[in-house]
């Protein structure tokens, strides 16, 4: 039962001092504290003879259940257990009702009727199975359209993502005119908006009959990037990245990708990004490599080997092998200019680093053979001194 | 002493003049706050795009409408866009008659040859009769003969205007002795905008006043008349672009060689590319859709060279949203690739209108009120 209650207001003394957790078998040691009997027994096993809180020498070590405390507890907890179901039932009761008015109404009660809905969806499981159960999603659905006000659009993406969609109903959302409206939502949304809009089309990537074109939107792509970009907002670069990373698994899209310079931006995000969100971005561009235009863009941005060459063994080793994969798409294009490049921006003893680390055996293979390559220009005595080895043979 | 009360009196004045001045210029000081505050929307596109069809539904929606006099002030009009559209399919009928193929279908009945003729001279006045009934019913007469009827269906191939099939249809009572056109009339009828003509609205929401002003211009589409657009340019909010979505198949009025299609990119292209639209906001009004519907299903999206790489997928009600979307997706990747870099964050919206419904341009303009209005709190950084 306490688990199923999500509280944030236990009251103190039915905490144990030990655990930080509600007691469910309180007892009262000779100094007048209460522990949770496991945990106070667990003091005592490993030879403490001391009351934890007032570290007071104990003069008896007998352990009194505190059936007063306990009763309480439970009285309490119970409590709470009747009244969230009651208002869980009210929950669904509402959700219902909602629903129904959602039916009827047009303009501003439309917009109140989704807001309360959203409310209410959010707060309870129970409320979103009404609303799946009793149509809602087909009729939240019809809302979505190309006269779809932001206000209605917003608040129906909100409820949406709650909810688990059935195969049918994410088809139907895959329509170009509901998809569209999704995509103005993303465009014109507050940041919380915005990731609604990425996880619902995240959701909708995940249906086996997904359709390429549905994500093969210039409007969208550059809304993602723009939520990727926004210093203002960081939390929503995760979000952002993420949908990025899935639509670029896509091979008939990452063209248009590129095509919008997310290459550039990319690269300039890179320093300001958590590793986490780094990672991501550095899949990206290793996928964006694999398409022809996108070479190109990484050739043509100057700060690609730069950055790449930074991050090679600084974050993880998946950052280092994406990294290293890039810096190789870049150096096979033009193998000259870009060697040149690289190993002015001390790409040399970043490799050696990487062939003497403890990374995987394919990842050493590849930094020896990327070495190889950038050497191919010099002669040996020139790339030594290039590679400012000295600290490292040290 | 005289000298003095004279002064005194001419102090009088002096100050008299001066408070006067002075009122003067608070009022220009107000105006121009004022003006500060209203929206200042251009209507741009090409020759026959809906522009000023547009431009009535908002006079109809936000402003009292048109009154009786002004209605009838659309007479003139009403009757001239009659005698060039018969003018235009009895011409038309007379070329296509001598083309080669299929040249039977359009000659024009014996009895009825008499009757072409004469409007044919009567369409290529410069003033036109008074349409009365007689006249209506000789136009109906026109009208109905199969080879005008084979004519219209090649009307993308003339420059027949898009009322014409209104028009035709109601010729009787168009013609009545004390015929007053109706808003439908009004919106259908049909005259090139030279110069410039601006309203000034407020969207009437559902708590009456939403506190918007717009100020809505109207300008000259055709090629010939775009230098008088440029001192208009400074200070928009957002420009309005309409895109006559059906006109695929057609050529331009100024220029039978170009299609309207072409025209119309080449021009969202120019315009997306003036430097004092940086920060303007730019919504692309799709239109005619109630056409394109028709059109798409029997005329390919190919036979327009910017379409070329269409293919269709399906039939009916699908077909057309499928052939929609990839207009649309056409105007989005012209956007983007016209747009410079540093104006990405520009609002770009595209919406499918058919200027005629009065309904879905309200509809329209309501959904284009609430992005203009989000833009200005997000810029006032209150978003």
């Amino acid at each position: 039962m306490i688990e199923e209650l999500n509280l944030g207001e236990v009251p103190s003394v039915f905490i144990c001092p030990i655990s930080l957790e509600p007691m469910q078998d309180p007892v009262t040691l000779c100094t007048g504290q209460t522990y949770e009997r496991s945990n106070i027994m667990k003091w005592f096993s490993l030879g403490h003879y001391t009351c934890p809180t007032t570290m007071q020498e104990l003069w008896d070590d007998t352990v009194t259940p505190n059936t007063t405390l306990h009763h309480l507890t439970y009285t309490w907890f119970s409590q709470k257990y009747v009244q969230m179901k009651k208002r869980s039932e009210d929950a669904q009761g509402r959700a219902s009702e909602l629903l129904g008015n959602l039916k009827k109404v047009k303009g501003q009660a439309r917009i109140q009727t989704l807001k309360e809905l959203q409310r209410v969806v959010a707060n309870h499981s129970t409320a979103r199975k009404t609303v799946v159960d009793e149509g809602g999603v087909a009729l939240l659905s019809s809302l979505l359209g190309p006269f779809t006000s932001y206000s209605v659009g917003s608040e129906v993406v909100a409820i949406l993502v709650n909810l688990s969609l059935s195969s049918e109903s994410k088809m139907s959302l895959m329509q170009p005119a509901k998809v569209s409206s999704v995509v103005d939502v993303l465009n014109e949304g507050s940041i919380e908006t915005k990731i609604n809009c990425v996880r619902l089309i995240e959701t909708l990537m995940e249906e086996k009959d997904f359709r390429t074109e549905v994500v093969s939107s210039h409007s969208l792509l550059v809304a993602l990037m723009r939520l990727v970009r926004d210093k203002r907002h960081p939390n929503g670069h995760l979000p952002g990245l993420g949908l990025l990373r899935s639509i670029s698994a896509l091979k008939e899209v990452r063209g248009l990708i590129v095509s919008i310079g997310a290459i550039p931006q990319l690269l300039g995000l890179i320093p300001v990004l958590n590793p986490e969100c780094v990672e991501i971005a550095l899949f990206v561009l290793d996928v964006l490599s694999t398409v022809p235009e996108g070479k190109q863009a990484l050739k043509d941005c100057s700060n690609t080997i730069p950055t790449m060459v930074k991050l090679l063994m600084r974050i993880t080793e998946c950052c280092t092998d994406y990294a290293l994969s890039i810096l190789w798409s870049v150096c096979k294009l033009s193998p000259e200019e870009c060697s040149l490049t690289a190993v002015d921006a001390g790409l040399a003893a970043k490799l050696l680093l990487v062939i003497q680390s403890g990374c995987s055996p394919v990842l050493k293979q590849r930094a020896a053979e990327l070495l190889k390559l950038c050497s191919l220009n010099y002669s040996d005595t020139i790339f030594m001194s290039k590679c400012k080895l000295t600290r490292t043979i040290q | 002493m005289g000298s003095l009360c004279s002064r005194q009196r001419h102090n009088q004045a002096g100050s008299e003049e001066n408070e006067q001045t002075a009122e003067i210029e608070r009022r220009i000081e107000q105006e121009t706050k004022a003006e500060k505050h209203i929206q200042k929307l251009l209507l741009l596109g090409a020759g026959d795009s809906g522009k000023s069809t547009i431009f009535k539904q908002i006079k109809l929606l936000f402003q009292s409408g048109f009154d009786e006099a002004e209605l009838k002030g659309y007479i003139p009009v009403i009757h001239a866009n009659i005698y060039q559209t018969i003018k235009i399919l009895y011409d038309g009928s007379k070329e296509l008659s001598q083309s080669l193929e299929d040249s039977s279908k359009f000659v024009i009945s014996d009895e009825n040859k008499e009757i072409g003729d004469k409007f044919s001279e009567i369409g290529g006045r410069l003033n036109y009769p008074r349409l009365t009934k007689e006249l209506a019913h000789e136009i109906e007469t026109l009208w109905r003969d199969s080879a005008i009827q084979e004519t219209y269906v090649r009307g993308n191939e003339l420059q027949l205007p898009d009322c014409a099939h209104y028009f035709m249809e109601n010729l009787q009572r168009l013609s009545d002795a004390d015929y007053v056109p109706t808003k439908e009339d009004v919106l259908y009828a049909r005259v090139r905008t030279t110069g410039v003509v601006e309203i000034q609205f407020s969207p009437v929401g559902e708590n009456k006043k939403s506190g918007e002003v717009y100020r809505l211009f109207d300008v000259g589409g055709q090629k010939n008349e775009r230098r008088k657009w440029i001192h208009l340019f400074e200070g928009v909010s957002a420009v309005i672009f309409c895109a006559a979505i059906s006109e695929y198949d057609q050529t331009l009025f100024e220029d039978d060689n170009t299609n309207r299609m072409m025209e119309t990119k080449e021009l969202f292209e120019w315009v997306l590319k003036q430097p004092c639209f940086e920060k303007t906001s730019f919504l692309l009004f799709l239109n005619k859709f109630d056409l394109f519907e028709k059109k798409v299903l029997k005329v390919p999206l190919n036979v327009c060279g910017w379409y070329k790489d269409y293919q269709p997928v399906s039939t009916g009600k699908q077909e057309i949203e499928h052939a929609y979307e990839f207009v649309k997706k056409k105007f989005e990747e012209l956007y983007f690739q016209s747009a410079a870099p540093d104006r990405v964050d520009r609002v770009f919206k595209i919406y499918r209108t058919t200027a005629l419904d009065q309904k879905l341009v309200k509809k329209t303009f309501k959904l284009v009120d609430e992005t203009l209005r989000r833009r200005n709190l997000f810029e006032a950084g209150l978003l």
